[in-house]
């Protein structure tokens, strides 16, 4: 199985090549009108299928390693390395992606499955395909260049096979890192689909909006993995890592909020060039930089230039991605800069009060907390080079400034829907904007009512701002459905739920929009209790108890248990409110035989008011008393719950519209058509 | 078995990638006429949403009057230059402008 691995690397190499150099010359030949000894046609179909071929390939190479994996066949460096005989099943698929070598050739696999579909695809515009089946060729030659000689998966063992493997670390024994890492790059090398397709669009200087429609549904999707990935990461992080929170602005996390930022502020912005044919060039350098910061991404998870709990796989390949990442700016920025002229727009901004407006802010806002979070997250690199002292920016840095951010994107949010095309009168603003208002000064009154101290400390007053801004948001996304579903009752007679339906069915990418509008508020309600999270340590013995908020919690026992993978030491610990018994919890600390490592598994009682998170800390070494830490951590379900609303609001944007509705049909022959044929009729 | 199973492989991908089809797909250059079609649609959609919008209460009769005539002249401009080109006969134009 290596040696098949290995030579299916070299032959996805080739034919990615070979996709790479004919898709590029019969390109040429098309748009110079010379031809070869082959037509640039049947040049062109043979690189699409070298493209097709090159998926097969990789699929065999990562077909080998997993099969090296199941049959612990230690002879291969990594599986060594990654994996033992005791590891349960769905760890050894984990094994492929937990190191260097197997997350490139997991990523080598998803970019060549991406280019695979968007290559069985290309009669949607046989062109515009070719040149992005031909610049995602480019990316994939350079990951299968790393592949093939400087991180080589197949590596045999040198001198005498060891009977077991290292193990897999165990952090990454937890169910969620075994769809996480897929999930983050699938997110990561989908924006590499309409990244080709953007470019390819102005190097051929494409006319017209269509490689955005194209490409929709490529970016929703990979805007979903990426979130999925997110926040999977995050929830792995607060059940793994044993700190009691989900995000802690290390490095890697960064790294995957970066394009994340500019991913969303792209999905925004191109709805202005597809509508309006406005902000193009601005769309142009949002996907360029969302592709590049993906690949910067890469770098600092990959290079150790900075340090992070979540950067598993370090190693020398740093400058392989720099060199990339020089080579992939150099190119868009020739491109742009030949082709800049293509880029000019249809219609200039009308209004600062306009639909229009909102989206630039929008835009900017999601900017500037992408930059800062590069800037904090590139510190410590550019403080060594220029002091020569490493310093390092934490939590305070990022919450200081991505919060009130934060708080600023939650408000367009709710405005932006409510704004109109080209620009809103003082009497619109008014009639759209008074009810979202008033429920959010109701919120903030009834908070403080109730015993929030706003003026006492900027976590009391963050939160307040939140719920009352969420308040709103839901008040503004509330009544854009409700408007519209009154539309369609009138019209068809239907109840109100089944008009609902029907509307958003109609325009699904407007109103799955809505839903994810929703998510991200429900997220943010959940965000924002985090300024009441309260802790506490305490030696706990036999009988013993302790109590946090409503809850006691009493220790009914310790005990250790032992399988084939770890051995365990745990606590049995029961959980009362108002007295009565509502839960057991069963906190462990593992010790993994074949890494020799331990690690943290957190118990955590979860409702919608509050998460009581407990960590058995292990014995004081002083005195043999075993120490129990217990998190009160309010709203944190209300994240999850967010996410899943995302992640439906986005499933709801990717079906297509229903034919238009009977009403529909009829305001087209009224509103639209009418008018303006008689009016070209009429020689205007 | 390795060596089989990578021989089988090679050739296998090889015949697909080089093995000879008549039928490729021509690779047509989007014309001006073309674009210009899709500009209609986009702008009747456009008309569409700010009438159901309008229906639905959410702007008052001025903004919508104003916003209404400013898409129907975008719209009657571009179904102007697509029946001057149809009659010019400039179906095929690979000139564009951008």
């Amino acid at each position: 199985m290596p040696t098949l691995g290995s030579f299916a690397l070299l032959l996805a190499l080739a034919l990615s090549g070979y996709n790479l150099v004919a898709g590029a010359i019969a390109l040429r030949q098309l748009a110079t009108g010379a031809r070869g000894r082959v037509s640039p046609e049947r040049l062109a179909e043979t690189a699409r299928r070298a493209g097709i071929g090159s998926f097969i390939a990789v699929t065999a190479a990562a077909f080998a390693l997993v099969w090296a994996a199941f049959t612990n066949d230690f002879s291969v460096a990594y599986i060594l390395h990654h994996s033992n005989r005791a590891l349960p099943t769905s760890y050894k698929f984990a094994a492929l992606w937990s190191g260097q070598e197997g997350s490139l050739l997991l990523w080598a696999w998803l970019l060549t499955g991406y280019g695979f579909l968007l290559r069985l695809r290309h009669k949607v515009d046989v062109k515009l395909t070719a040149y992005a089946s031909t610049i995602l060729a480019g990316i994939q030659v350079f990951f299968l260049l790393l592949l093939n000689f400087a991180a080589p998966p197949f590596s045999l063992v040198s001198g005498t096979i060891p009977q077991d493997g290292f193990g897999l670390n165990p952090l990454l024994q937890y169910p969620e890192m075994v769809i996480h890492p897929p999930m983050l790059y699938l997110g990561y090398f989908g924006f590499s689909v309409p990244f080709a397709f953007a470019l390819g669009a102005l190097m051929m200087r494409y006319p017209g909006e269509k490689w955005i429609h194209i490409t929709r549904r490529w970016t929703m999707v990979t805007w979903l993995f990426l979130t999925c990935g997110i926040f999977l990461g995050a929830h792995w992080a607060y059940s793994v890592l044993g700190w009691g929170g989900y995000w802690g602005w290390d490095p890697v996390e960064n790294a995957s909020l970066m394009p994340w930022l500019t991913g969303t502020a792209f999905l925004h912005s191109v709805m202005m060039q597809e509508k309006r044919g406005m902000m193009k060039h601005w769309n142009v350098w949002l996907i360029f930089s969302t592709f590049a910061l993906s690949i910067l991404g890469t770098l600092l998870t990959r290079s150790g230039l900075v340090s992070s709990v979540h950067a598993f796989a370090q190693s020398s390949i740093g400058s392989w991605f720099w060199a990339f990442l020089v080579i992939v700016l150099a190119v868009c920025l020739f491109t742009y800069v030949l082709q800049r002229d293509h880029l000019k727009s249809e219609h200039k901004l009308e209004s600062l009060v306009s639909r229009e407006s909102s989206f630039l802010f929008n835009n900017l806002v999601l900017l500037a907390a992408c930059f800062t979070i590069l800037w904090g997250t590139l510190f410590p690199v550019i403080s060594e080079y220029v002091q020569g002292n490493k310093v390092t920016v934490g939590p305070p840095f990022y919450n200081r400034v991505a919060v009130p951010i934060g708080l600023f994107l939650l408000f367009l949010t709710g405005i932006g829907p409510l704004l109109a095309w080209r620009s809103s009168s003082f009497k619109s603003i008014r009639k759209n904007f008074i009810l979202p208002v008033v429920a959010a000064f109701v919120t903030a009154i009834v908070l403080i009512a109730t015993g929030m101290r706003p003026w006492q400390d900027s976590g009391a007053f963050y939160s307040l701002v939140a719920w009352s801004l969420a308040a709103m948001v839901t008040v503004a996304v509330g009544s854009e459905f409700l408007r519209g579903a009154r539309v369609i009752q009138r019209h068809t007679g239907q109840n109100l739920f089944a008009s609902t339906i029907q509307l958003t069915r109609r325009n699904t990418r407007r109103y799955g929009g809505y839903i994810v509008h929703f998510g991200v508020v429900v997220i943010f309600i959940g965000l924002a209790g985090s300024a009441f999270n309260q802790s506490k340590e305490q030696e706990l013995n036999y009988k013993q108890s302790m109590t946090m908020g409503p809850y006691r919690i009493e220790c009914l026992d310790y005990s250790q248990d032992s399988n084939p993978n770890y051995d365990t030491e745990y606590a049995l610990l029961d959980v009362y409110r108002s007295g009565k018994k509502i839960t057991q919890l069963a906190p462990e600390k593992r010790f993994y035989q074949a890494s020799q490592t331990t690690s943290t598994i957190v118990a955590n009682h979860s409702t919608l008011a509050w998460d009581l998170y407990v960590i058995y800390a292990g014995k004081d070494p002083d005195n043999g008393q075993p120490i129990i830490k217990v998190f009160l951590n309010p709203l944190v379900a209300w994240i999850w719950i967010g996410v899943i609303i995302v992640v439906l609001g986005t499933f709801v944007a990717l079906i297509p519209n229903m034919s238009a509705a009977l009403a529909a049909s009829r305001s087209r022959v009224q509103v639209a058509e009418a008018p303006v044929l008689a009016a070209t009729k009429g020689g205007n | 078995m390795s060596t089989i199973t990578c021989a089988l492989l090679l050739i296998g991908i090889f015949a697909y990638v080089f093995w000879p089809e008549h039928r490729v797909e021509a690779q047509t250059q989007k014309t001006r006429l073309d674009f210009l079609r899709e500009r209609k649609d986009v702008i009747y959609d456009n008309l569409r949403d700010l009438n159901f919008e309008y229906r639905a209460g959410k702007y008052p009769e001025e903004d919508y009057q104003a916003q209404r005539a400013a898409l129907e002249n975008e719209a009657a401009e571009t179904i102007a230059e697509i029946e001057l080109l149809e009659r010019q006969g400039l179906t095929h134009s690979p000139k564009l402008s951008s």
